[in-house]
Parts: C-alpha cells; sequence; structure tokens
C-alpha cells in the first residue's frame, strides 16, 4: 500500500522553499520526488543586465549563510578575466573572512542536526558561541551578514592590529568550545545511536551521482576544492583534507567538526603571517572578450561560476551552480529505504541552508482520502523511542 | 471583561508562523538568532509555531516568487483572526536586488496585506525585536 | 594527473573529433567536440582520467543563432570543459545521463531555461520555472523579454 506525502513547500523549518513529495510504505520510504522552483528568482537573467560591480552585490544574495563564498567565486573569476592581480594582503583578508564565515555555518549546522535528533540545549549552545564568530565579522566588516568585503581588484576594508587580537582571542575562546562540543558528539550515547547508520550514501552511489561537500567526504570521496584546485595562496595554508568512512549523518557531523579545527588553524596562520601592503588594486570598467570557469569551496561543498564577457562593463553569461543543487540527487538516494521519522535529520544532514523549528507532515491515507497532520515533534519522538529500543552502540571509538 | 483578558494575552504571548517565499535565508537565520540565548525573544512570550492555525502574527521574508504565491495566499486565510503580518527585511518590502526579474512579484504587500515593515539587509535580530515590540504596542 | 598529460591524452584519443583546445589558466582546460561525438569523448575522458567522475554543472550560453553548451567536468587536480554547439531552430542533443547519472538535474535546467530537447533524459520535467508558465516561455534565451507588471502601493499614489 503505497502513500504519497508531501512535504514543503511553508513548512516551520526556515528552509528554501522546497517540495518533497514521499511515496511511502508503511513506514519506509519507497521513492521521494523533488520539485524546486520556489526559490528561482531569475539571478542569470538580472545578471547580464547590471555591471560587474552591480553583480557583486547581486551575487552575495544568493545565499544568506555563505554569502562570502558566492561573491568571492565570482570576484575571482572576474579578476582572471579582467587579468588583473589583486594584492596579497588583499587577498589573506578575503580568505581570512572566508575560514570565518565556514566556522559560523558549521556551529549553525550542528545546531540544527541537534535540534533535529531532539538535543535542544546542544542548538543553544552552539549557537551562542556562533555569536562571538557574529561578533568578530561584524567587527571585520559593518554587518554580521551579507559583509560586503570584496571587491574587483581586492577587498574593501583592512584589519589593524588590534581587531587581529580581538580575532585571535575569540578563536582560542571557539576552540576550547569546540573541543567540548567534539566530546559530546563522541561520547553521547543516545545523540551517537541518533545519528549512527541513517542516511546511507554508499561510495559508488556518491561518485555516480556527483555529490559535493562534507555530503561527499562523509563518504569517502577525497574532494575539495582548496586542495584539488587551490586558487591564489591555498596551497600555502597548513590543513588537511578531513574524509570520514562511515558514510552516514554521524560521518558528515564528525567531518564538519574537524574541518572547524581545521579552520581554526588557518584562522590563525592567516592572521599570524599577514602581509602588509594594500588591500585592492583598480580594476578597470570594461572586460575583453573571455571566459573563466570559477570554483570555491563553499562550506556546503564546490561553488562554481562560469563567467563569460564580452567587451562591454557588463557580463555576457554568469552561470551559478550552489553546492546543495548538486547534492539532491544524492539526497534522493540517501531517503530511499529509509524511515519517515528519518527525514529531518537525512535533510539537514545535507546542510541546505536550513534553520529550525517544527515542521508538519501531511499523511494522506490513499484508501479512504482523509488527512492527518502530524508534527515532527511527534515523529521526533516516535523515532527517539525507536533508537532507545535499539542495542545501545555504546562509545564509537574515535576518531572514526 | 473577556475582551480585556483577550487583548492582554495577545499582547503578552503573540504566536508567530515563519514564512519563507524564497529568501536567501539571511533574515531567516537572523529570525531563529533571535531566539536563541543572546537575543532570547522567548522572554517576550513570543513562540514559533508549526501550524498557520495556531499563529498570531505571521512573520514573512522573501520576495515572492510566482511559485510560492499561491501557497501563501492559502496560508494566509489558514490564519485565523485576528492576525498581523509582518515583513522582515528588504526582500519582503520591495524585492531588495532582485526588483524586476521576471519570476518575482515584487515584494510581500503585492500578495497579503502587511501591517509592519522591518527593514534591513538582512535586518539584525535587535531590530526584529524592536518591530514586534512596537507592533505589540499598537494593539 | 597534470594539465600536460590530460592535453596529451585529449590529443593522441581523441584526435579528429576534438577541435579548438586551450589551455588559457593553469588547472583549467577547454575544447570543442561536436554533438555526435560527445558520448564517446566524455566515456572516453571518464575511463582515461582519474577522478573525472565529476560533473559540475552544465552551461548553455545563447549566441544568436547558435546554443553554445559548455560541460564542466572536475578532476583531481583541475577542471576540464568541453563545448559543443547546436543550433537555435533545431536544439537536440542527447543526454549524457547513461554515462554520469548526476547530470540529469542540470539537464533538466537546460530543457527549462533555453528550450532545448534533451534526447533520452530520465525526467523531462522543468525543474525550476512555476508550474502556471506559460509554455514556450525560455527566459535565458537573448531575445525574451517580459513585461513587469506595475507593482500597487497599498495606501499610497496609483
Amino acid at each position: 500500500m503505497k502513500f504519497q506525502i508531501p512535504i514543503g513547500p511553508q513548512h516551520p523549518a526556515l528552509k528554501e522553499p522546497i517540495s518533497l513529495r514521499m511515496t511511502v510504505e508503511g513506514e519506509v520510504i519507497r521513492d521521494v520526488d523533488i520539485r524546486l522552483g520556489y526559490n528561482h528568482r531569475g539571478l542569470e537573467k538580472l545578471a547580464e543586465q547590471r555591471n560587474w560591480t552591480q553583480n557583486i552585490y547581486l551575487t552575495e544574495r544568493i545565499c544568506g549563510i555563505c554569502s562570502h563564498s558566492h561573491t568571492t567565486c565570482y570576484v575571482q573569476g572576474v579578476e582572471k578575466l579582467m587579468e588583473i592581480e589583486p594584492p596579497r594582503r588583499g587577498v589573506y583578508i578575503r580568505y581570512l573572512v572566508s575560514e570565518l564565515e565556514r566556522i559560523h555555518s558549521h556551529l549553525l549546522w550542528l545546531g540544527i542536526a541537534g535540534h533535529e535528533a531532539g538535543f535542544d540545549s546542544f542548538f543553544m549552545y552552539t549557537w551562542r558561541d556562533r555569536e562571538v564568530v557574529m561578533d568578530l565579522l561584524e567587527m571585520i566588516s559593518g554587518n554580521r551578514v551579507h559583509y560586503a568585503m570584496n571587491t574587483i581588484g581586492g577587498v574593501r576594508r583592512d584589519v589593524d592590529t588590534a581587531l587581529i587580537q580581538k580575532i585571535l582571542d575569540g578563536i582560542k575562546i571557539l576552540r576550547e568550545r569546540s573541543e567540548f562540543y567534539f566530546k559530546i558528539g563522541a561520547n553521547e550515547p543516545t545523540f551517537v545511536g541518533r545519528l549512527a547508520g541513517v542516511g546511507y550514501l554508499s561510495k559508488e552511489n556518491a561518485l555516480a551521482l556527483c555529490a559535493v561537500g562534507p555530503t561527499a567526504r562523509a563518504s569517502g570521496v577525497a574532494r575539495d576544492v582548496r586542495k584539488n584546485d587551490p586558487h591564489a595562496f591555498y596551497d600555502e595554508m597548513p590543513f588537511d583534507l578531513i574524509t570520514a568512512d562511515s558514510c552516514d549523518v554521524l560521518g558528515r557531523t564528525v567531518v564538519r567538526i574537524k574541518e572547524l579545527m581545521e579552520s581554526y588553524k588557518i584562522c590563525e596562520h592567516l592572521l599570524k603571517t599577514l602581509p602588509s601592503g594594500d588591500i585592492a588594486v583598480k580594476a578597470p570598467k570594461k572586460a575583453k572578450p573571455n571566459e573563466f570557469v570559477s570554483r570555491y569551496e563553499a562550506p556546503r561543498g564546490e561553488n562554481i561560476h562560469y563567467i563569460k564577457s564580452n567587451g562591454t562593463d557588463k557580463p555576457e553569461r554568469l552561470k551559478v551552480r550552489a553546492p546543495t543543487l548538486a547534492n539532491y540527487p544524492a539526497t534522493i538516494e540517501m531517503l530511499r529505504n529509509g524511515f519517515i521519522a528519518d527525514i529531518p535529520l537525512i535533510f539537514a544532514a545535507i546542510d541546505p541552508c536550513i534553520c529550525c523549528a517544527e515542521r508538519t507532515v501531511e499523511l494522506v491515507n490513499a484508501r479512504s482520502g482523509e488527512e492527518s497532520v502530524v508534527r515532527f515533534s511527534d515523529l521526533r519522538t516516535l523515532a527517539a523511542k525507536r533508537a532507545s529500543n535499539r542495542t545501545a552502540k555504546g562509545n564509537v571509538p574515535w576518531p572514526l | 471583561m473577556l475582551k480585556r483578558l483577550t487583548r492582554w494575552s495577545r499582547i503578552k504571548s503573540p504566536w508567530i508562523l515563519h514564512l519563507n517565499s524564497g529568501a536567501c535565508n539571511a533574515c531567516d537565520i537572523e529570525i531563529v538568532a533571535a531566539l536563541t540565548p543572546r537575543f532570547d525573544v522567548e522572554r517576550l512570550g513570543v513562540l514559533l509555531r508549526a501550524s498557520p492555525r495556531h499563529a498570531d502574527v505571521i512573520v514573512a521574508t522573501g520576495p515572492v516568487t510566482r511559485q510560492i504565491k499561491d501557497r501563501i495566499i492559502r496560508i494566509y486565510d489558514q490564519t485565523p483572526d485576528p492576525k498581523f503580518v509582518v515583513a522582515v527585511g528588504a526582500c519582503a518590502m520591495s524585492g531588495c536586488v532582485y526588483r524586476g526579474a521576471y519570476n518575482i512579484m515584487g515584494g510581500l504587500d503585492q500578495v497579503i496585506p502587511v501591517t509592519a515593515y522591518i527593514p534591513g539587509c538582512p535586518a539584525r535580530p535587535d531590530a526584529i525585536l524592536d518591530g514586534v515590540v512596537k507592533l505589540l504596542g499598537t494593539l | 594527473m597534470n594539465d600536460e598529460q590530460i592535453l596529451e591524452i585529449i590529443n593522441t584519443r581523441f584526435a579528429g573529433r576534438v577541435r579548438d583546445v586551450s589551455h588559457p589558466h593553469a588547472r583549467r582546460i577547454f575544447f570543442a567536440a561536436d554533438p555526435k561525438d560527445l558520448p564517446a569523448v566524455i566515456a572516453g575522458l571518464k575511463e582515461a582520467v582519474p577522478g573525472m567522475w565529476y560533473i559540475a554543472t552544465i552551461s548553455g550560453v545563447d549566441l544568436g543563432e547558435t546554443f553554445e553548451i559548455v560541460y564542466h567536468f572536475g578532476h583531481d587536480n583541475g577542471a576540464v570543459n568541453i563545448k559543443t554547439r547546436v543550433p537555435k531552430a533545431a536544439p537536440h542533443i542527447e543526454s549524457i545521463t547513461s554515462i554520469i547519472p548526476g547530470a540529469v538535474l542540470y539537464e533538466r535546467e537546460l530543457q527549462d531555461m533555453f528550450g532545448m530537447t534533451i534526447e533520452r533524459i530520465p525526467d523531462p520535467r522543468p525543474l525550476i520555472t512555476p508550474e502556471d508558465w506559460p509554455a514556450g516561455n525560455f527566459p535565458l534565451r537573448k531575445d525574451w523579454t517580459f513585461e513587469r507588471v506595475p507593482e500597487v502601493i497599498p495606501g499610497g499614489k496609483k
């Protein structure tokens, strides 16, 4: 007996409105259909009518959590098109803001994972620490989100020594707190038991469906644009590529927490070796006909911008592919043969710019046509009950 | 007497429904950040609810895309009276940078009647709190 | 595998089927192929270059009389981009999902935004245009314009 359950587009979970239609049999999901289009804002057409500098502000507002990644990817591409090279200090400040953004995004995600697994205190703790990063970003750029730091040819604002010291202090506090979260994540048997084995994506499927970011890295795929295709000075930064082999949501959590530690290392290296000099060079208004493919590692995966110019001051074509879109075929695969109660956790594990509150799932009984509304908190308690009936996995040996 | 009681309970404890009509999520994250320990909107009695039928205030973000327009109207109709709509962020006010795109209606007030506007891109949690308090003050 | 080795493979294995091989920046290779040779070239590259299982995206460019389709692949050390052209009057091209299953969403987007027809695509539904979108309107074509509905300012001047 197959039912079709629609989830979305409006649900109290804070994500981009997206509609998922699940065909279920009992409690097991057999098939998923993802309908996009609720968030389609016609950006690529708009970008052809604005000049190179105005497009920075347009690309910034593609996503609110990884806004700096989109501008960095775009500006890197345009600088290569115009054949100008930004000064070293500018690039270092740009990467400093990128790594701070990665830290804030991963802390945000940890809070969501905690909330979806039923661990609300974890959510409140991580978001309180995220405020430390938001304050640092506000001191550097003036805004908590959408810090318009990039300009073609460099960055717009400088950091002075007092600010550098504040950032280093902030990172020290965050590092201690992250190690505390690492311990909780590793030793809390209910948390681990809830996340382990959920949302399985085998390595072959991750390769065939072209997954990106921590979703792919948790299945053992060693792909990170910062290592494979380093732009400018990323190959001089001391950090490791983190992978995990467990192919499930627990692996993704581990990958993200370890990436936090690597980001702290990169930030400290950038601050301690910040060269002196200018922060930007002057950019021409028009670009010769040329094209470039710009790739960048956003917190969620690989971001790719294809930019083509035709000699005027407006781009001929700007194509943007955000990382979450690349993970959708992989999500469909992960949701198959999973349980309804695991839907919020699996969908949150690909990190689709979510934030959280409760969600409603509407069940349509195919035989009688009656509708009943089930709250996700009920689904969550169901899942917690089911998880507590399973044999406890005990303490998982770390590192995975 | 009963009217005073209901009016007092509405002011002291407005329940909100959060609606994202195609936004970039920055305003949405700021709305959720308003619930976290630093800004803590729950001390004002505000609770984030799942269903439109439980809500007093609809807090909406995002420039309205064509695809979600009908759903927004349906949700607005499902919310029981008296209801208030708060448009958060520059996108919900007039479309922000997306003004003029083919898929955008151009702000929330083209679709449903709006009571309060909170500007900003994104609107800071302090601004959202300020807006909610001012809305309650007019009740 | 670095750029020189990949250029070597392209020039020897697929000689005659590729044109305009260029290496404008470090770790970026561009070349062009005909639509009928495309599946064979992609399958050959996937097998010859390690890490070439990954397609980043497929972009369409409207050049007036023709559409140019660019397939962006990423391998372990950079990106290889394959261009192909189809005439605007008959925009048909074959799907590559038999070689790389993850490309289905990008091909659906090409159908949506440009009006191309991708043959043997596993899922031909439109991807991002709304359900009530009038047929025959392809937003990313250069000659497509739209009339913006004038806004009503509530309580303000009409």
